[in-house]
């Protein structure tokens, strides 16, 4: 179960820019380098956005031009639940005889959770069933739209300069006359968007995606400095008399969520457009190959592509952890799960002395010295009464059981450190993996060639918890 | 746990059901409950009479799993003598939902208890409060009205309008309920349970 609700017990090394550990479930595997990624290490790209109520797929541009948020679907300011719309059918007089009256539909917003409605704010009730919410304006709107054109503006110029640099450092090796000529035509004609393009991997700040198009008239937009005031409002009268009541005003997280109104009281909290989700599909920095790719549509949660670590690299489990006590040799059972069809061969090694990656170990631990054979994946096998058990001819004092793909096998641990803290252990795991989605190669006879193996090694730590009393 | 031979089993052990009140066979009723006309009791339900008597009011709707208890406090034993008995009383057109616990004296109309939600003995509903799913209220207060109590956190809001009483699934219960359920006999009482 530990990889299940207590991930964190048993941790892989993840060798990328940085060393990363992190618990098998949580990290890919590039079949294309043969190595394992962590979600440090790899480049996370924007499918998709989408509004995870309606399920409407909206292109980043819209979705950036609508500040991510979906245009039909709310959320309760009050306890952030999804908002639905409610009917109900009100009395309302006849056009042509305002003494007699009929049921009219009516349309309301209501949150299920802590019932909230739109009729608390007094937002007028609609006749149709969409859309057409009254929305409150914001008062800086225009003061906010300046600013953001002054900063366009900076940006662009800012732009500009570093362009003009790198080409006058390039010029040194031009003839000078067409160089002048050359400066004027490349900016011209969008040397700004390619920079950008290069530039896509590197967080961009939004200001230069905000950037005016060019060959636009630039006016020179100036703004006034905010001023900075000596005296504010005075607050109300009976501000430090008057006892507070809960219910009527807003908690500070209900304030920050509508950050342009910051409303005080729980009868001003309009609601809010809900914010849209994105899929994302993560990409192996060094290969450039695709390690999840989700499926475009909202609707599905399915992957085109989702190398994770668990189906290719054999999974160390702990089974059971004796008393450990400090000195004492004691022994702990461990599982590992083949999650590949082939049979795979495993062995473990002991950290040498001053390995870089062994730095958490406080037990000395002893692995069985010989090889373990995983037998192969096989799906149906759980309800194959009459499958033959393989015979692996397996040292009982090494492995304790065999079931199907996996083998319980046992590790000595004699702990070091006499301290509170966990004890925790770490070892490498030697594994045969047949890569069966190398490249292809052109080859008539690759079809029928088992994909060589090739001997894989992680860097495997165990959390065995605190010494016995 | 409620000792077979407290004190009220022995006095009144007559459930006392109003005609036209719904009460499945499979609920339990224990000790002297007045349940009112137009009330839905359903099966393994629990109301039980252990420190007092028990009124419920008409319309009230009491789902599978609901718990309604007049139990002893904490500090008095069943057989602490001198103590009075005292009456719960539930107005009309509350709704107890599935697996919820009440065990408040006083809870006036329109009110919501939300599944699994929990009420101390000594808070009042007044009306149109709804208690929120798995929510615990075990204070000493009198609620007011329109109170919402939602969330993890127990957080109160006040809203404007109280909750629409349930009377389309109340008469869809009445209808289909006695198709698959053998009900409590009710007696022919023109008395009318306490109303406030």
């Amino acid at each position: 179960m530990a990889s299940l609700l207590q991930p964190n017990r048993v941790v892989y090394l993840v060798c990328g820019e940085k060393k990363i550990r992190s618990p098998l479930s949580q990290l890919y595997f590039c079949r294309y380098c043969s190595e394992l990624r962590s979600l440090e290490c790899v480049s996370h790209e924007v499918d998709s956005h989408y509004c995870p109520s309606c399920l409407e797929n909206m292109p980043s541009a819209e979705a950036k031009l609508k500040k991510n948020r979906c245009a039909n679907c709310f959320d309760c300011p009050c306890c952030m639940h999804t908002l639905s719309t409610r009917a109900t059918n009100i009395p309302a007089p006849l056009p042509d005889d305002p003494t007699k009256t009929a049921m009219k539909k009516a349309y309301y917003l209501a949150c299920g959770f802590c019932r909230w409605t739109s009729r608390d704010v007094g937002m007028a009730d609609k006749s149709v069933a969409s859309g057409g919410w009254q929305e409150p304006e914001n008062p800086h709107t225009q003061r906010i739209n300046k600013l953001i054109e002054y900063y366009q503006q900076l940006a662009q110029r800012e732009r500009q300069e570093r362009d003009r640099k790198k080409l006058a450092r390039k010029r040194q090796c031009m003839p000078l006359a067409f160089s002048q000529h050359t400066i004027h035509v490349v900016e011209k004609y969008g040397l700004g968007t390619r920079l950008q393009r290069q530039r896509s991997g590197a967080p961009i700040s939004s200001l230069a995606g905000l950037s005016l198009k060019e060959g636009e008239d630039q006016k020179e937009i100036n703004i006034e400095p905010a001023q900075a005031l000596d005296e504010v409002e005075p607050l109300p009268e009976d501000c430090y008399t008057r006892p507070i009541s809960l219910p009527e005003v807003t908690t500070l997280r209900q304030r920050l969520l509508q950050p342009d109104f910051q409303p005080a009281g729980a009868s001003q909290l309009h609601p809010k457009h809900k914010h849209l989700l994105m899929k994302r599909s993560l990409r192996c920095r060094k290969c450039e190959h695709n390690l999840s790719k989700p499926e475009f549509n909202p609707t599905s949660i399915k992957f085109k592509i989702q190398l994770v670590a668990v189906s290719y690299i054999p999974e160390v489990r702990i089974m059971s952890i004796p008393n450990l006590r400090y000195m004492k040799e004691s022994q702990v059972l461990l599982t590992l799960t083949n999650p590949v069809e082939t049979i795979t061969h495993v062995t473990l090694v002991a950290c040498e002395e001053g390995d870089s990656d062994d730095i958490n170990s406080t037990a000395k631990v002893i692995v069985p010295t010989k090889e373990l054979v995983l037998a192969g994946k096989d799906a149906a096998a759980e309800y194959d009464e009459l499958a033959e058990p393989q015979d692996f001819q397996d040292d009982p004092d090494v492995v304790a059981f065999r079931k199907s793909n996996k083998i319980g096998f046992f590790i000595k641990v004699i702990p070091q450190k006499e301290e509170d803290e966990d004890v925790t252990v770490s070892f490498k795991i030697r594994h045969d993996f047949r890569n069966l989605a190398a490249p292809i190669r052109p080859s008539e006879e690759s079809a029928e060639a088992v994909p060589e193996a090739i001997w894989l090694t992680h860097h495997v730590e165990l959390s065995l918890g605190p010494l016995a009393n | 746990v409620v000792a077979p031979n407290s004190r009220y089993d022995e006095i009144q052990n007559t459930g006392n059901i109003i005609a036209g009140a719904v009460v499945c066979v499979e609920s339990e009723i224990r000790g002297d409950v007045t349940i009112g006309a137009r009330t839905v009791v359903h099966p393994k339900a629990r109301i039980i009479a252990e420190a007092g008597p028990i009124i419920i009011g008409e319309g009230n709707l009491i789902e599978e799993q609901a718990l309604i208890i007049n139990s002893y406090p904490e500090n008095i034993m069943p057989d602490t003598e001198g103590v009075e008995p005292k009456v719960m009383t539930v107005g009309t057109n509350n709704v107890f939902e599935v697996g919820c616990v009440s065990q408040a004296l006083k809870i006036g109309d329109n009110n919501v208890i939300e599944s699994k939600a929990d009420l101390g003995r000594n808070v009042i509903l007044t009306s149109g409060c709804i208690v929120g799913a798995c929510c615990q209220v075990n204070t000493c207060e009198a609620v007011p009205e329109n109170t919402v109590i939602y969330g993890s956190n127990c957080i109160r809001r006040v809203q404007t309008e109280k909750p629409q009483p349930q009377t389309l699934q109340l008469d869809f219960l009445m209808k289909i309920l006695p198709n698959y359920h053998h009900l409590k006999k009710t007696v022919k009482g023109s008395t009318t349970p306490v109303r406030n």
